[in-house]
């Protein structure tokens, strides 16, 4: 009983970790058909808002913003998939400006950082940078870390910043020298084997045929 | 004419497949999408509670004294904020009066278990977690007798609880000291 316990116990916990690790993740998803983008998770704050982790920010702070930019429009289209920045909202420019804010991408380590400044500005992300050719189900994952300087004065508790990201994507037909999409998981049929298989049964078969045929023969021959 | 014609559909077949060409490489369409990101500031807020053994809120507008009282006092401080802080803590005494000292006519019983004396401050030698409440900085205030003599009759002698709190995070204090910490307010 104890044991059944401690297993129900671990898969809650690590079901709980799995989604708390969800949950603090931003998710920027194209979906083809609607023609849109969806972000996630959003919050009260704002309903697209990709940082649930730059809440309540203290001095001295560097907080890390995983961020997955996803295709999830059909087999039929690849998409290249741009984003700048707009800067941040009027009013927030104060605020955000005693921060430092970095976009790298995470995969892909192609560049040290696409933006590396402060958080107000729009700086190397002014112009559309491209994350990436996605074909349906890529997806390129963005760190976004955060730093809040040890001197950020009293006047800033309690305050906030909205800043603006824009995401573009255009789509292009897949060619055939595309590469393909990997098979389906979990289609362990091994089609070669069950054709042999079948090609030696057929040769049984023919062998078993021919032999019966040569006996009858024999047979007649012998009368 | 026949020339003509074959190099007509020559130039077109070229110019059709140049078509499939290219419309193989333009893009379908475009979308753009906008995510409003906010990043928010957390901050450092307490409440001090000043109570009688009653469990009663301290009366505000006082209590009435003769000399050599000993009256209930207790002040606690509580956590108001989602972030842990270090917290200390001055008494300033007043008197209405310009003629007469409010010096030495209070005596607190001070906790000197949790808050310690440093440059007219008493600093909690622990961190007020969110939700905490400090140990009562002091309990009872003794109205001393020697000092609060008949001239006094008639005055309002104050006792004023001042807190300041710093946050912990990111701010390393020395040896355990807490009044080492950084950002301490001005006074």
């Amino acid at each position: 009983m104890k044991k059944l316990f401690a297993i129900l116990a671990a898969c809650i916990l690590a079901l709980s970790s799995v989604l708390t690790a969800y949950a603090a993740d931003g998710k920027v998803t194209y979906s083809g058909n609607a023609g849109q983008f969806v972000f996630e998770p959003g919050t009260d704050h704002s309903l697209t808002d990709l940082f649930p982790n730059f809440k309540g920010v203290m001095p001295g702070d560097t907080l890390t913003q995983k961020i997955t930019v996803k295709n999830d429009a059909d087999h039929q289209v690849k998409v290249k998939i741009y984003m700048r920045s707009l800067g941040a909202h009027e009013g927030s420019e104060e605020f955000l400006s005693q921060m430092g804010l970095r976009v790298t991408k995470s995969e892909e380590n192609t560049m040290e950082y696409m933006f590396l400044a402060a958080a107000h500005e729009t700086a190397q992300l002014t112009d559309w940078v491209c994350l990436g050719t996605l074909y349906s189900g890529g997806e390129v994952n963005l760190d976004v870390t955060l730093f809040v300087p040890a001197e950020m004065g009293n006047e800033f508790q309690s305050r906030i910043g909205y800043l603006d990201w824009e995401f573009m994507v255009e789509e292009f037909p897949v060619e055939d020298d595309d590469p393909k999409p990997p098979d389906k998981t979990g289609d362990n049929s091994h089609m070669e084997w069950i054709f042999a298989i079948m090609i030696l049964a057929l040769c049984m078969l023919i062998i078993l045929f021919a032999w019966r045929k040569k006996e009858k023969q024999n047979k007649e021959n012998a009368a | 004419m026949g020339k003509i014609k074959i190099k007509i559909a020559v130039v077109a077949l070229v110019a059709a497949m140049m078509a499939l060409i290219s419309t193989s490489t333009l893009a379908y369409y475009s979308t753009v999408g906008k995510a409003t990101n906010v990043v928010t500031s957390g901050s450092i807020q307490f409440i001090i509670h000043e109570m009688t053994d009653q469990g009663t809120e301290f009366p505000r507008e006082g209590v009435y004294i003769v000399p050599g009282d000993v009256v209930s006092k207790k002040v606690s401080i509580e956590s108001d904020c989602d972030h842990p802080f270090y917290l200390r803590v001055k008494m300033i005494y007043g008197v209405n009066s310009q003629e007469l000292s409010s010096e030495d006519c209070f005596k607190l019983n001070i906790d000197e278990e949790h808050w310690v004396l440093h440059d007219g401050w008493y600093y909690y030698t622990g961190i007020v977690n969110p939700g905490e409440t400090t140990p009562d900085v002091f309990s009872h205030v003794e109205i001393v007798g020697s000092k609060v003599d008949s001239s006094y009759i008639g005055k309002t002698l104050t006792l004023t609880v001042k807190a300041q709190a710093v946050q912990s995070e990111n701010n390393p204090i020395i040896d355990g000291n807490t009044y080492t910490a950084f950002g301490w307010p001005a006074e």
